[in-house]
């Protein structure tokens, strides 16, 4: 059992709220969760989850502009908010004799966001900078080209901040319709966890949400992906003289039976120096500095990360086959018990972690309750399933979904490297540039 | 050794229970209790840093820090990893001790090892090659990341000669040439028990974290160590403007000086004065409101005097990352709200609200054992007493805004900014 109990709330509108009292300190964090992500986006709106919620802190009729983070500063507090492929989500931490402002005015921006042009204006020239700040990050654009990569059909394929040319073209009213079309009682939820009393603070959410009235439109379902029938390439050219390697597959959706093996295996492999791939390539081989592995579970089928950063004279093919050799070993040889051991301590951890600021804990809350199909159920199976894979699983998974037929390679490299040869190019080749 | 020393502070209805223990030989342990969270956190800060490098041994702490989780006397890198790991703990060395944090069943354990990691690191040939090779990686990397550009060159403008004005990474000159020898006379003279402070949050009471402290620390030893002198920081001069071009989209601008040390009288007023000019939450703050919020320059933008100062000497450091045709325009909007700054106080109103942010924020900095046993650290380092947070509230709201207006007017100096920015244009 990880969190105490949770006191869920469901009004007649679709509101829900998941209400967790935690007394140690006297703070409370309140995580209020649209769905609606990237993925929700049509052709020529990609990035408009993203830039309406840099408008959300923009003022309402009641909470004029810039009164959001005022009132937040004033009551001692922090708010700010995130957008990824699948959610919205704005969140505040307040002292637990004040936090009931926060209510308010997630409460009151649900359908009043004022849009005002001139904000508009000014908001899009923020984001497009935030959009150029990526484009300076290689790291940032080798994911992105990955990603692209492996989701041909499916939003996924698409930046959560969007295409810059979506972004410069997009105008108020076009947010406006989004706006309206996404943002409601029905396609929200509340998160708050911390010391407060359940019932008084019951009766404050249904008070304020109650009210709101529902879309009319659910959810629509995104396109599917289609299999991916043989292995995709690409090549990012970089200033500088660091290559990098990213090796992604597609995997599944939070939750799903083989969410808990593709986890463990992302752990075995990249997490902690005793790791595979970071004691081949970065201990025993010294090819790499850094190796990173994840399982993206995500509401749709996600992504399965594998990323390098390798010594300035490293080849990425020779990072690459390495990598692949590793995948391989693990398919055919397969794992130990004891590994598995190892790594559902580290997991087992992490979640002790997570659970030491309540803002944590309400975005965990948050993410299952969002993506997984028990929604935040899913946290009191969570550690079980990790506890119930066998070896054999981790092997079976590590050959389903990272089979080479399913991999997507990007190697971000220095514009000096050659590809025909795949080394750099001579210096004198180079000082020609 | 002294008698322990137990002080409850109350922020708020905070209650925090910390305990002191100082050694014989120099090592002052601190304990919180934090029961509500079933994690354990333990910090190490010994009296060593970049400021103990001689000449021709820049990056040397850096390096020497990197290379402590690489291998103990009694155990190899691998095994080392993979006892931390087998405590779902995770163990980290810095130029200056370590840290550990895990969950609170194993803070013996991982206690034991980060100890071990401290006092009997084995700083073998091939690790040290390797991890040389990675810093070196590191170095490269720098020098293509404009805001790393950018900010090393700003601190070698302001600090000139003084050790914080060369990247604590060294360079790769002096990287490539340290010896294993070298690490371990570092070590040697550095990692000693003398001025360390030895801090830890978890679940159990002040008293019984002492012992497991006292306990844990006993091969921790060594003679105080005989600091280097320090050169002075460059003086203030003239404004410079410096711009370092790299083929990028954005550039990234620092523009500041010197700063205060974290002991300074001043250091209140300037935190209130720093919400008022450039930091805080949200859009708040002048700076913020203006240059992103009203004139959407950037994504990222700040100003503060406060963040920057700790033992030595800091900076007043302003930062915006923008596109190449808006360089002047942030350079200007910074320089104007500095100067509106010193030419009259703020607003009653303005002040109240950074008073009220301040003292209502501060419980959120506590909430994870690590945060508590830095923390802990910091009331120790800068003498602050166990009943800071109790203190705290009253320090900020005793600060008015002709006090603010004063600090403006004595610490930042628009006439002797450096100016300095790294990418497009």
């Amino acid at each position: 059992m990880i969190l105490p109990k949770v006191h869920e709330v469901r009004l007649d509108n679709g509101f829900r709220a998941l209400l967790v009292e935690r007394h140690n300190l006297p703070v409370v964090a309140s995580l209020l969760v649209y769905e609606v992500g990237a993925r929700d986006e049509r052709t020529g709106e990609t990035g408009l989850s993203h830039f309406l919620e840099h408008m959300m802190f923009k003022g309402t009729e009641r909470f004029g502009k810039g009164m959001i983070d005022l009132l937040t500063a004033k009551l001692g507090g922090s708010n700010n908010a995130f957008t990824d492929n699948d959610v919205t989500a704005y969140h505040f931490s307040l002292a637990a004799d004040r936090w009931d402002t926060a209510l308010e005015i997630e409460a009151n921006r649900m359908r009043g966001c004022l849009l005002d042009e001139k904000e508009f204006a000014a908001e899009k020239s923020v984001v497009l900078e935030e959009l150029a700040m990526g484009e300076d990050d290689p790291a940032r654009m080798l994911y992105q080209t990955a990603e692209s990569l492996v989701f041909q059909v499916h939003p996924y394929h698409h930046p959560v901040i969007g295409w810059k040319e979506d972004l410069q073209r997009l105008d108020v009213a076009g947010m406006r319709a989004y706006y309206e079309r996404h943002y409601g009682p029905n396609r929200a939820f509340l998160v708050a966890i911390g010391d407060f009393d359940l019932k008084t603070t019951e009766a404050r959410v249904r008070e304020l949400f109650a009210g709101i009235p529902p879309l009319a439109q659910p959810r629509a379902a995104a396109l599917q992906e289609p299999q991916q029938k043989g292995e995709r390439r690409a090549v990012v050219r970089f200033p500088g003289n660091i290559p990098r390697l990213a090796l992604a597959a597609r995997s599944v959706r939070v939750g799903e039976a083989d969410d808990f093996p593709l986890d463990l295996l992302a752990f075995l492999l990249g997490h902690g120096k005793t790791a595979r791939l970071y004691q081949r390539l970065v201990l025993k081989e010294q090819i790499a500095t850094d190796v990173v592995v994840a399982n993206e579970s995500r509401l749709d089928p996600g992504v399965f990360w594998i990323l390098a950063e390798l010594h300035e004279d490293a080849q990425p093919a020779e990072a690459e086959r390495m990598v692949r050799a590793e995948i391989e070993r693990i398919a055919l040889d397969g794992v130990s018990a004891a590994d598995l051991r190892r790594v559902r301590t580290q997991i087992r951890a992490g979640f002790l972690f997570e659970g030491e600021t309540v803002l944590d804990l309400a975005v965990k809350l948050g993410r299952y309750e969002a993506s997984a199909r028990e929604g935040y159920r899913l946290l009191d199976r969570v550690l079980p399933a990790y506890d119930a894979v066998r070896p054999a699983q981790v092997r079976a998974v590590a050959e389903r979904y990272l089979a080479p037929d399913s991999l997507t390679a990007v190697w971000s490299v220095p514009e000096s490297f050659s590809l025909a040869q795949g080394t750099r190019r001579s210096k004198a080749a180079r000082a020609r540039r | 050794m002294s008698a322990p020393a137990v002080g409850t502070a109350v922020g708020q209805k905070l209650q925090l229970a910390i305990g002191e223990r100082v050694l014989d030989r120099g090592l002052t342990l601190l304990a919180v209790q934090n029961p509500g969270v079933p994690t354990f956190a333990c910090s190490v800060l010994l009296d060593v840093d970049l400021r103990d490098e001689r000449r021709g041994e820049d990056g040397l702490a850096n390096l020497v820090g990197d290379c402590l989780d690489e291998g103990t006397s009694r155990r190899g890198n691998t095994a080392l990893a993979a006892a931390v790991e087998s405590l779902g703990a995770a163990l980290e060395g810095h130029a200056s001790g370590g840290r550990v944090q895990c969950p609170a069943e194993n803070a013996g354990k991982a206690l034991a090892l980060l100890v071990e990691m401290l006092t009997q690191p084995a700083f073998g040939a091939r690790e040290v090659a390797r991890v040389k090779a990675e810093i070196l990686n590191e170095i490269r990397a720098d020098e293509e990341e404009p805001r790393t550009v950018a900010a090393l060159r700003f601190r070698a403008e302001v600090y000139g000669a003084h050790p914080y004005g060369r990247p604590g990474r060294g360079t790769a000159r002096t990287v490539r040439a340290f010896a294993p020898a070298q690490l371990r006379a570092f070590h040697a003279r550095g990692f000693v028990a003398p001025g360390g402070i030895v801090a830890a949050a978890g679940p159990e009471p002040v008293a019984r974290t002492l012992d497991l402290l006292e306990h844990a620390f006993r091969p921790l030893k060594g003679r105080t160590i005989d600091h280097p002198p320090v050169p002075a920081p460059r003086p203030a001069g003239a404004r410079r403007d410096v711009h370092l071009p790299m083929p990028r989209e954005q550039v990234h601008v620092f523009l500041g000086h010197l700063g205060i040390k974290r002991t300074h009288p001043d250091y209140y007023a300037l935190s209130v004065m720093d919400h008022v000019l450039g930091t805080g939450p949200g859009f708040t703050s002048r700076i913020q409101r203006r240059l992103r919020d009203e004139q959407g320059l950037c994504y990222t933008v700040n100003a503060s005097i406060s963040a920057g100062a700790g033992e030595e000497v800091g900076t007043f450091s302003a930062y915006i990352g923008t596109s190449p045709e808006h360089r002047q325009r942030a350079i200007d909007g910074f320089l104007e709200e500095i100067e509106r700054l010193r030419a009259e106080p703020p607003g009653e109103a303005e002040v109240r609200d950074v008073h009220d942010y301040l003292t209502g924020s501060f419980v959120f900095g506590l909430e994870r054992n690590a945060s508590l046993a830095a923390f802990a650290t910091r009331v120790k380092k800068f003498d602050l007493g166990f009943d800071y947070l109790q203190r705290y509230p009253a320090l900020i709201r005793a600060v008015t805004p002709a006090e603010v207006h004063r600090v403006a007017c004595q610490h930042l100096h628009p006439d002797a900014m450096v100016v300095v920015s790294a990418g497009a244009g």
